[in-house]
């Protein structure tokens, strides 16, 4: 579970999320283009999560579904969910959809996200355990942060036990060994 | 020892499971009188020429390398027996045939360092690289069957084989677990106006599912 220090939960919050702000705040610039630095009742900005989500608990802003989740995603995902790129439309999908999904109240994601992660699963899986190590570069191209540690999980204690079944020098030399001396002047 | 060599690879590395996999037992026949050895793990001997003794397979290695004894291959390591295995597993898709726990370190074991006490050896060698070979996609494929948080049983598994998925099966199910619950995670408990209340108000969902 994600901890306070976990970099990949903080990337998560970074990501940015379209809210619409209920009241006029002064005195902030979270639209550099703006003229004022101010920002007027019903406009609408990009915050990045953690933002948006504090002053979605002041009831100040209105978060909507971010742009990874909207409807052409969908079809995409419902079409063929293998295939979806959805590194390059939120490298953290799953831990975003599951931290966004109180804040929009849209119980489609949580569907969207079981479905989506069950058939890449198993493309992930297949893909891990049979795929040649050259073949997989293309493949890691389309995978979530998430999705990335489980097929590295895969791939490295598959290549463990290779190395261990072909054998090999058994004891490693400490490397305390191997220094020379220093020449003495 | 678990943890020690990387701690993101696997809990254990293969090289660890072959150290536990030394603790099991086999029958040597030494060819010479040694006296009772003691170590902490035990007692072991006497010796005697040409009579059965049951040594971990550590100090039957230990010895073999020294040219003291010979290693009674074990039974399951016969060629009719492993023949037989090899045909069930190919024969059943689902279920794993028994075969002893470390039988993946203990064949390579046996097959480095005892080379000349295995009958057959070639046969039995690849014999149970085949069999090994079936059983790992075997598990690949019950792995493909993963829909959800369920209570996952596979019997009959291996040490290495179990060894082999678990990095990638514990993350697995813990994402399953995850998006299969989302109302159980932390952070929703810290929600509590607006909108969420809509989320939150409907009854919690089964837990487990098939």
């Amino acid at each position: 579970m994600a901890s306070y220090y976990d970099i990949d939960d903080i990337l998560t919050e970074e990501e940015l999320v379209p809210v619409v702000f209920h009241k006029a705040a002064n005195g902030v610039i979270i639209d550099p283009s703006s003229e004022t630095n101010s920002v007027e009742q019903g406009a609408k900005v990009e915050l990045p999560l953690w933002l948006a989500q504090e002053l979605h608990w002041r009831q100040a802003v209105s978060i909507s579904a971010p742009p990874c989740f909207n409807q052409k995603t969908r079809l995409e995902i419902q079409a063929d969910a293998a295939c979806v790129d959805l590194r390059s439309r939120c490298p953290y999908f799953y831990e975003f959809g599951c931290k966004i999904l109180p804040l929009v109240g849209d119980k489609t994601i949580e569907i969207l996200l079981l479905s989506a992660f069950k058939i890449r699963y198993k493309e992930t899986l297949t893909k891990a355990y049979t795929a040649a190590y050259t073949a997989t570069s293309k493949v890691l191209t389309l995978l979530t942060r998430e999705e990335t540690n489980l097929y590295e999980a895969a791939q490295s204690s598959m290549a463990a036990f290779k190395k261990w079944r072909m054998g090999g020098p058994r004891l490693q030399r400490a490397s305390v060994l191997g220094r020379k001396r220093k020449p003495v002047n | 020892m678990a943890g020690q060599s990387d701690p993101h690879v696997s809990l254990f590395s293969a090289e660890e499971v072959e150290f536990i996999a030394e603790d099991e037992m086999v029958e040597i026949v030494p060819n010479m009188t040694i006296e009772r050895l003691n170590f902490i793990s035990g007692d072991f001997g006497p010796f005697l020429p040409l009579t059965v003794n049951q040594v971990p397979l550590w100090l039957a290695v230990a010895l073999k390398k020294r040219g003291k004894c010979a290693i009674r291959p074990p039974h399951w390591m016969s060629v009719e027996n492993l023949t037989k295995v090899l045909e069930e597993e190919r024969d059943s898709q689902g279920a794993f045939q028994a075969l002893p726990f470390h039988y993946v370190e203990i064949s390579r074991l046996l097959f480095d360092h005892a080379r000349e006490d295995i009958p057959d050896i070639y046969l039995v060698r690849s014999l149970i690289e085949d069999i090994r070979d079936v059983r790992l996609h075997k598990v690949e494929t019950s792995l493909e069957k993963f829909s959800g948080t369920s209570a996952v049983k596979i019997p009959n598994l291996s040490a290495m084989e179990v060894n082999i998925i678990r990095p990638f099966v514990g993350r697995a199910l813990q994402a399953f677990y995850k998006h299969d619950n989302p109302e159980k995670i932390p952070d929703i408990d810290r929600v509590s106006s607006g909108q969420s209340r809509v989320a939150n108000s409907e009854p919690p969902r089964r837990p487990l599912r098939r």
